[in-house]
């Protein structure tokens, strides 16, 4: 019976993403409701010495696909021979371009079902069912695999879809990939890296976004928006038409060709709205938008608009929030 | 050198879209266009055509008969040839059918580069890139902020997590790009004219040697459900308050929803 759960665990510099800990703690539940156990399948730079550890996170098992830093898409061999033995009634890969390169190599060469970017998924009675926003978030739809497709299906899941195991403890049992075929997808190399002058943290992982556009003139006007993160304990992100401009690097571009995040908290300031924007943040549970135009679409799908003008509003609020903690 | 790009017609963004009661998306209602992320991928192949790093450009798309339409588009902003697959039976095509579909049409066409933009505005998921490789057991050169071809490789610049890489690989491949590529440019009057008379060729799945049982119904996967969100509270407005008045007040509002 194919009832165990896989994961993509990816782990860079010694470390796994927050991603690989969301999606363990997504396949152990829906594990649970299939009977089965979460297996990780991790790869990058770390891989092998973090695997054990994944244990804690919810994996039982985690099989190493490799553990260099090379692009993603050179362990899909190593991945599809990994999956063919898991018996799986699901692998879940997170909705970045890593994952999705990785997710689409399995449907093409195994000739499996796909689902998402997917907000929700569960097995019910044996059976997986995902739920993804679609039409700009206007319809959610819920979806299954066809009447005997092929086994498993390959889920794309948002960012903080599920919520990392805290505090748990045990160690999983580690084995490796058995050796790939030579595969096309192993021809890919880098040929150069080239390092940003300054650090960018990974938006995927932030719970707490505060996001600006056109509205904000320039590189330094970020600055008010930089505050007003740390006070929260966010990152800031930006619109396209802010990376295009050259004011922040398109790392924290947020967006349907950006990031897609799903935090807690987003504040969109001086940001419009348009709908390729909307894409990479109506998952968000709360948005706050600041906007001098009183009829900017972000209006819309804001839970709170507050219309004024960002640069006197943003440092009032962060002044605001310093004074109650201090309180 | 040969370049194929793949293109899809979508609905227009922000028409107004809905679901039909069989829970397909309902294409008949809307005005139709190519996929906006596709033509970033047809100005990337333009560019490599004018450089002279590109000798042959055909644009290749799955979809109804009024996908011409699409195909005539890009043809009127350059290149050579269009080919449509259509047939009745690729209706509500998943990511693994329209994958295996352009796969063997580009088995085909054998282009040195099969070109795509890195995500359809109706479907989302960047799937069909990296199946169509797996597929034809091509490299993938994926999320191309720039494409570049140089002796017999072809690179892309990718995004990393801390600034970006070039990526290369021995052609054949299959490679997609982002919206970064540059402003995809219009096409011309004379462009449109010329359009009309570039080659133009339909074919049936069986010209690309499959038929409608290789392709489980066209998908492997069933929409069960489609429904409006959650319903969520209209929104907040703070209009008219002086700075510290407003901060005040958002300041209660996180506070209430703890997220202060």
């Amino acid at each position: 019976m194919t009832s165990n759960v896989a994961f993509f665990a990816e782990f860079a510099a010694g470390s796994p993403a927050r991603s690989a800990l969301e999606l363990a703690a997504g396949a152990a539940e829906l594990a649970s409701q299939s009977g089965g156990s979460a297996i990780g399948l991790a790869y990058g730079a770390g891989a092998a010495e973090g695997a054990a550890a994944l244990g804690a996170s919810g994996a039982a098992r985690v099989i190493v696909l490799g553990d260099e830093n090379r692009p993603a898409i050179t362990y899909a061999a190593a991945a599809t021979a990994a999956v063919r033995d898991a018996v799986a009634l699901a692998v879940l890969a997170p909705a970045t371009p890593n994952g999705r390169d990785l997710a689409a190599a399995l449907v093409g060469s195994l000739n499996l079902p796909a689902f998402g970017p997917v907000r929700a998924a569960r097995v019910s009675a044996g059976i997986l069912e995902t739920e993804q926003a679609t039409l700009q978030g206007r319809v959610i739809t819920t979806a299954r695999p066809a009447d005997g497709a092929p086994e498993p299906s390959v889920v794309l899941v948002l960012a903080n879809t599920f919520t990392p195991i805290e505090g748990g403890s045990g160690s999983a049992e580690v084995t490796h990939a058995p050796a790939a075929e030579d595969s096309p997808f192993g021809l890919a190399t880098i040929a150069e890296s080239h390092e940003a002058e300054a650090k960018v943290v990974n938006l995927e992982e932030a719970t707490v976004i505060v996001a600006g556009g056109r509205g904000v003139g320039g590189e330094e006007g970020f600055g008010p928006l930089r505050d007003l993160a740390a006070e929260l304990g966010g990152a800031v992100g930006a619109s396209r038409a802010a990376a295009d401009a050259g004011w922040i690097p398109y790392q924290l571009q947020i967006g349907q060709t950006g990031k897609v995040v799903k935090p807690s908290l987003y504040i969109a300031a001086g940001i419009s709205g348009a709908i390729q924007h909307r894409v990479g943040m109506q998952s968000a549970e709360h948005v706050i938008a600041i906007n001098r135009d009183a009829d900017a679409p972000i209006g819309e799908f804001a839970d709170l608009f507050v219309v004024g003008d960002l640069f006197q509003i943003v440092p009032a609020l962060t002044e605001e929030i310093r004074r109650r903690k201090g309180a | 050198m040969k370049i194929v790009v793949c293109i899809k017609q979508v609905p227009a963004t922000g028409a107004d879209k809905r679901y039909t009661d069989d829970l397909r998306l309902d294409r008949s209602s809307v005005e139709a266009i190519i996929n906006p992320l596709d033509e970033y991928a047809i100005e990337q192949a333009l560019r490599l055509v004018d450089s002279g790093a590109v000798e042959t450009l055909t644009y290749l798309s799955m979809g109804p008969e009024q996908a011409a339409e699409a195909l005539r588009r890009a043809l009127a902003m350059g290149g050579d040839d269009a080919v449509l697959v259509t047939d009745p039976s690729l209706s509500g095509a998943d990511a693994w059918a329209t994958a295996r579909v352009l796969a063997a049409a580009l088995d085909r066409l054998t282009p040195d580069v099969a070109l795509m933009g890195m995500a359809s505005d109706d479907a989302r998921g960047s799937l069909v890139p990296g199946a169509v490789a797996a597929m034809r057991r091509l490299p993938l050169l994926s999320y191309g902020a720039e494409l570049a071809l140089v002796d017999g490789t072809a690179r892309v610049r990718r995004l990393s997590a801390t600034g970006f890489d070039w990526i290369t690989a021995p052609l054949p491949v299959v490679a997609s790009v982002t919206d970064q590529v540059g402003e995809p440019r219009y096409a011309s009057l004379k462009g449109i004219m010329a359009a009309k008379r570039k080659p133009f060729e339909t074919w049936s799945l069986a010209d690309v040697g499959l038929s409608a049982s290789d392709l489980s119904g066209a998908t492997l996967t069933v929409v069960t459900d489609a429904r409006a969100p959650e319903g969520k509270p209209p929104t907040e407005r703070i209009e008219d308050l002086p700075a510290p008045e407003a901060a005040a007040r958002i300041a209660d509002w996180l506070a209430v929803r703890k997220l202060m």
